[in-house]
């Protein structure tokens, strides 16, 4: 019955068990998965308190359907890294539990450019990601990864690369689609 | 795929579509399987990226508060049906049997750190039938035999004897496993039967001595309970 908590493939084995309402299962995955995505969410929404609150919420929506994982479209892991990232720009775009208009915005913005940049030099020199991110020029990947890695519109990708907003729209735009078109 | 439609594969996985947008593309993505096997294959590359974030430590305050959201209910409604029999038995059956699993699992665990020689292949908590208390549990062996530790002290009038039964299938029908009178741990030994199956019924009669008339059950069912196969 025990088993290393630190196997990726736990999610897959649990998430067939919470749908049947088992709660030591759900208590496991916790146990695998939340740090990861509490600092998946905190990358988005800065504060833990936050962070915290986006995972809680993804965890009860789990439990009510972990029945809906569908293993055909990806992992588990993924799975709750979506649901993950959906509940933090949520609440990032919901705005009113949030302030960015005091001093510390400025602050909060350097920051973002930091993570964003640390996810890509961490990423694995042969990763396909990383090769195809490589052939975009340094302020289209720079655009990219703000938004993804830190969750930022295109407004504030903008503000924080003092670019105008039509450049940076047109940016990823085309970023996007020569992603894909790399990566297939 | 359309060109216009690769664009927006690409800001709907990096979420900076608006809302509206977001709102229309997650319905045309839900009727298209392309669309949705496009989007499921980016995020798949891109969360690469998050997969680099250093685990937070997490405290145990986060997991109380997720817990104290989980209402009883979404549990007790997605507990797994039993294959077998279900279907026909009455609604307390339902019930009794969400308990069985509980208490099943619980039980397991208190056995863990004792060194069991063999293992029971099904393990059946049974349940008083008044209260829905746990009355006995049985452990069911591939031998035909089981264990039986009763967890009440059941009275058994003068003339009157405790008898242990299962029901292997609906066909076969009630099969008699054996008697006792003195509510103490006992292995039984029943007839030669298919080997025990999840969702299998076990119960305890009280029947006259040395046992029922009939060879089925005559006297009223003190506990019952389906059995499961220990994780």
């Amino acid at each position: 019955m025990l088993r290393l908590m630190s196997d990726p493939h736990d999610a897959e084995l649990l998430l067939p068990r919470i749908a049947k309402g088992e709660r030591s299962a759900l208590a496991g995955l916790f146990q695998v998965e939340s740090g990861r995505l509490v600092a998946v969410a905190q990358r988005i929404l800065r504060r833990r308190d936050l962070a915290e609150e986006a995972v809680q919420e993804v965890f009860v929506a789990v439990w009510h359907r972990a029945g809906q994982f569908d293993p055909l479209r990806g992992s588990a892991r993924g799975w709750l890294t979506t649901m993950t990232r959906n509940r933090a720009i949520n609440m990032l775009r919901d705005g009113s539990r949030m302030d960015y208009h005091d001093s510390t915005t400025l602050a909060d913005m350097g920051d973002r450019a930091v993570d964003a940049q640390e996810a890509f030099d961490a990423l694995a020199e042969r990763d396909a990601l990383r090769i195809c991110l490589e052939q975009l020029d340094e302020p289209r990947r720079r655009a990219v990864l703000l938004c993804y890695v830190t969750g930022l519109s295109h407004g504030e990708a903008a503000a924080t690369m003092q670019a105008p907003l039509g450049t940076i729209k047109a940016w990823i735009r085309r970023s996007v689609v020569s992603l894909q078109e790399c990566l297939s | 795929m359309m060109p216009e439609q690769t664009e927006q594969v690409g800001l709907y996985v990096l979420g900076t579509m608006e809302d509206a947008d977001r709102a229309d593309f997650g319905r045309a993505m839900r009727a298209d399987p392309a669309l949705q096997a496009a989007v499921d294959r980016l995020a798949a590359h891109l969360q690469h990226l998050d997969d680099t974030a250093a685990p937070a430590p997490v405290n145990s305050a986060l997991w109380q508060t997720i817990e104290s959201k989980l209402d009883g209910a979404s549990a007790s409604e997605n507990v797994v049906a039993f294959p077998t029999h279900r279907r026909a038995l009455p609604q307390w059956y339902g019930i009794a049997a969400s308990a069985v699993i509980a208490l099943g699992i619980g039980y397991l665990a208190g056995s863990m750190t004792t060194t069991a020689p063999r293992e029971p292949l099904m393990i059946a908590v049974l349940l008083n039938e008044g209260d829905a208390q746990p009355g006995a549990i049985v452990e069911a062996f591939a031998d035909d035999s089981i264990r039986l530790v009763p967890l009440e002290d059941f009275a058994v009038p003068e003339g009157r004897i405790l008898q242990v039964w299962t029901l292997p299938d609906a066909g076969t029908g009630p099969v008699s496993l054996g008697t006792f009178s003195d509510p103490h741990t006992i292995n039984l030994t029943g007839p030669e039967l298919p080997e025990p199956a999840s969702g299998q019924l076990y119960e305890i009669t009280l029947e006259p001595a040395p046992g029922s008339p009939t060879g089925r059950p005559t006297g009223p069912i003190l506990v019952k309970g389906f059995a499961r196969p220990p994780v």
